[in-house]
């Protein structure tokens, strides 16, 4: 008798805590998500003048390691500094929204919550409308050539089901990645921001933090980062945003332009 | 499977690595544009023609005299005719076009996508009611033995009134389709998509309603009162280009300005689309005389591939923004990036975690 797997969605949500401090850019994570998930290979190449072989996101790219190469003072450095040597790493991921700004959008109704507080794409409903593409303010769902559907991390919703941790969770060798329920790593982050500001790292923060400027409308991020630079460096926006926040004075506008409209119509359709 | 994940390297020539990085993730663009191309296009330029000319000839109808008839009956036909592609477009469109109906497994008033969907089904039984309507006027049914039962029942002109609202509705979701993404260029002024395709598909559709009368001979008196609604549109939807614009700043309305695109929303879309027809039928009228029949035709045809100009600038314009880091980064900054830290290199601070 194997023991009962225990059931992750009595405590959800879950979430991942990426410590981009700790982070070597090993791409564990990366190839992980590839194996468990069989998504094809990315283009063999780097991208611009980085060690960066996945560019960004996508279809078929669910972990996605950033380098950012640091020059103090606009040129390239002579020394190495013992922590995070001039380079800045951090693997990114779907941010798994509380209010998703994809589900939103999603005509079809095929980006649900799962009941472990996770956003999943069902590839059975989703007909490939793209529109869940532009809605995203961090550029994560992609349409995938091989099957016209949208894609994105799924936070390996299977092993979720099973009791287990996602596989870039599991294979990440710096414990970089951190997985559990949202609250305790909530509480982690802010120990760790606290560590890290006291041993001289001053711009530690929490992305998607409140005190970070906050993720207006969009509720929070299931994924928290903690960076050590301002996010625009790692292609994060500052202070996202719900982008459908303003359909509904939107619609208003559009409903008074109506109004103008059929009365200019009225008059000038008259004698 | 063979498909390999591809990209081009976006690099200019003489650039270092601490100059890419210095602004941005080595340029890459921070979000996805979308896929839409040559079918949104087509389909935001008939859609809007569509819904407007259904309106336009529903208000002719129930505000005119006997003169609006002739208004009424070319937009009523322009409606359909524009409509049915429109379906056909959206289809195409999708990555698995044989999945369209899951469209409708849902009424989900937070997408405008969804809305549009409902809107242009319902749309499309209105305009259909009004056909049919206008076929019976017309006398066309009688050709047919089974000619459409309870035609009579249909015939109320509010019936033709109580679609004008979804005919609206048609021309300007689109915009606040667009304006709810994260595209910097279409939600910068989110309030004023809605109306700027509003007003480019009132002088479109007024400008197709136009054409139709001015080749089928119509009375000059119809032409008049059209060629006023179409001035009058053309200077609102003018005046929403300038403001939008202006509105729009120096980073993120970069692609109205330079490039391909901008040179299209200058010549194409401001140009040809609107200074153009207005001049060709100001001009007579400060002269003293009335713009003739060629030349109202003529002004309408530019306002109809001004309109289409409008559509693509907006789809191509809104790809170049999604492209563009600086814009991007801009839309989400509302100043407390500060506070955040602008610590610009922590990395010199000689520190070893645990």
């Amino acid at each position: 008798m194997t023991a009962q797997p225990e059931d992750l969605a009595t405590h959800a949500p879950v979430g991942f805590l990426t410590d981009t401090t700790l982070c070597i850019g090993c791409k564990a994570c990366e190839v992980a998500c590839k194996q468990w998930n069989s998504l094809p290979m990315d283009n063999v190449g780097f991208t611009a003048s980085s060690y960066d072989n996945t560019r960004d996101l996508g279809a078929t790219t669910w972990r996605h390691v950033a380098f950012v190469e640091q020059f103090p003072g606009n040129e390239r450095p002579t020394t190495m500094p013992p922590f995070q040597s001039n380079w800045l790493m951090m693997s990114d991921i779907c941010k798994h929204c509380v209010n998703p700004p994809c589900m939103q959008a999603c005509p079809t109704g095929a980006i649900v919550i799962s009941r472990f507080g996770t956003v999943v794409i069902q590839q059975d409903v989703c007909n490939g409308c793209g529109y869940c593409v532009p809605a995203c303010p961090f550029g994560v769902p992609e349409l995938s050539p091989l099957d016209n559907k949208a894609h994105k991390c799924t936070f390996c919703y299977d092993r979720l089901e099973s009791g287990l941790e996602p596989a870039c969770a599991k294979a990440c060798p710096t414990d970089s990645i951190q997985f559990g329920y949202t609250d305790e790593l909530a509480l982690r982050a802010r120990g760790r921001v606290d560590e890290l500001r006291e041993r001289g790292v001053e711009g530690a923060y929490v992305y998607g933090d409140q005190n970070a400027g906050g993720t207006g409308g969009i509720g929070g991020l299931r994924v928290s980062f903690i960076l050590s630079a301002p996010s625009e460096r790692y292609n994060l926006p500052a202070e996202p945003e719900l982008p459908q926040r303003k359909s509904v004075p939107n619609y208003l506008s559009t409903l008074v332009a109506s109004v103008a409209f059929g009365a200019m119509m009225t008059i000038c359709l008259r004698k | 499977m063979s498909y390999q994940r591809m990209w081009k390297t976006p690099k200019s020539g003489g650039r270092s690595a601490s100059d890419e990085s210095a602004e941005s993730y080595y340029g890459v663009p921070p979000i996805h544009k979308p896929h839409w191309k040559w079918l949104i296009i087509a389909y935001f330029y008939l859609g809007g023609i569509s819904g407007l000319s259904y309106v336009i000839a529903e208000l002719a109808e129930v505000t005119g005299d006997a003169t609006n008839r002739v208004i009424t009956r070319a937009g009523r036909y322009v409606s359909l005719g524009t409509l049915l592609p429109c379906p056909v477009l959206l289809i195409l469109d999708l990555g698995r076009p044989e999945r369209f109906l899951n469209m409708l497994r849902i009424v989900k008033l937070r997408s405008p996508m969804s809305v549009g969907t409902w809107v242009l089904v319902i749309f499309s039984g209105f305009c259909t009611r009004s056909v049919v309507a206008q076929a019976a006027r017309d006398e066309l049914w009688n050709r047919f033995k089974c000619a459409p039962h309870g035609i009579k029942a249909i015939q109320s002109r509010w019936m033709g009134v109580a679609g004008v609202p979804f005919g609206f509705l048609l021309g300007g979701y689109t915009g606040v389709l667009l304006a709810a993404t994260a595209v910097p260029l279409w939600t910068k002024n989110a309030l004023l998509m809605g109306p700027l395709f509003l007003a480019s598909a009132a002088s479109n559709a007024t400008a197709s309603i136009t054409l139709v009368l001015c080749l089928s001979k119509a009375p000059h008196r119809a032409l008049v009162r059209l060629e006023r609604l179409e001035m009058c549109s053309l200077v609102v939807e003018l005046g929403l280009l300038a403001l939008n614009r202006r509105q729009l700043g120096q980073t993120i309305g970069r692609p109205l300005r330079e490039g391909s695109t901008g040179r299209l929303y200058r010549f194409g879309v401001q140009g040809t689309g609107i200074a153009a027809p207005l001049m060709l039928t100001v001009a007579p009228m400060l002269a003293g005389m009335r713009p003739s029949r060629w030349r109202l035709a003529l002004s309408s045809l530019l306002t109809l591939s001004g309109g289409f100009m409008f559509r693509y600038v907006m789809v191509i314009a809104g790809h170049r923004s999604a492209d563009d880091p600086q814009a991007t980064f801009e839309l989400a900054r509302r100043g407390s990036q500060e506070s955040t830290g602008s610590v610009t290199d922590v990395n010199v601070h000689p520190v070893a975690p645990s």
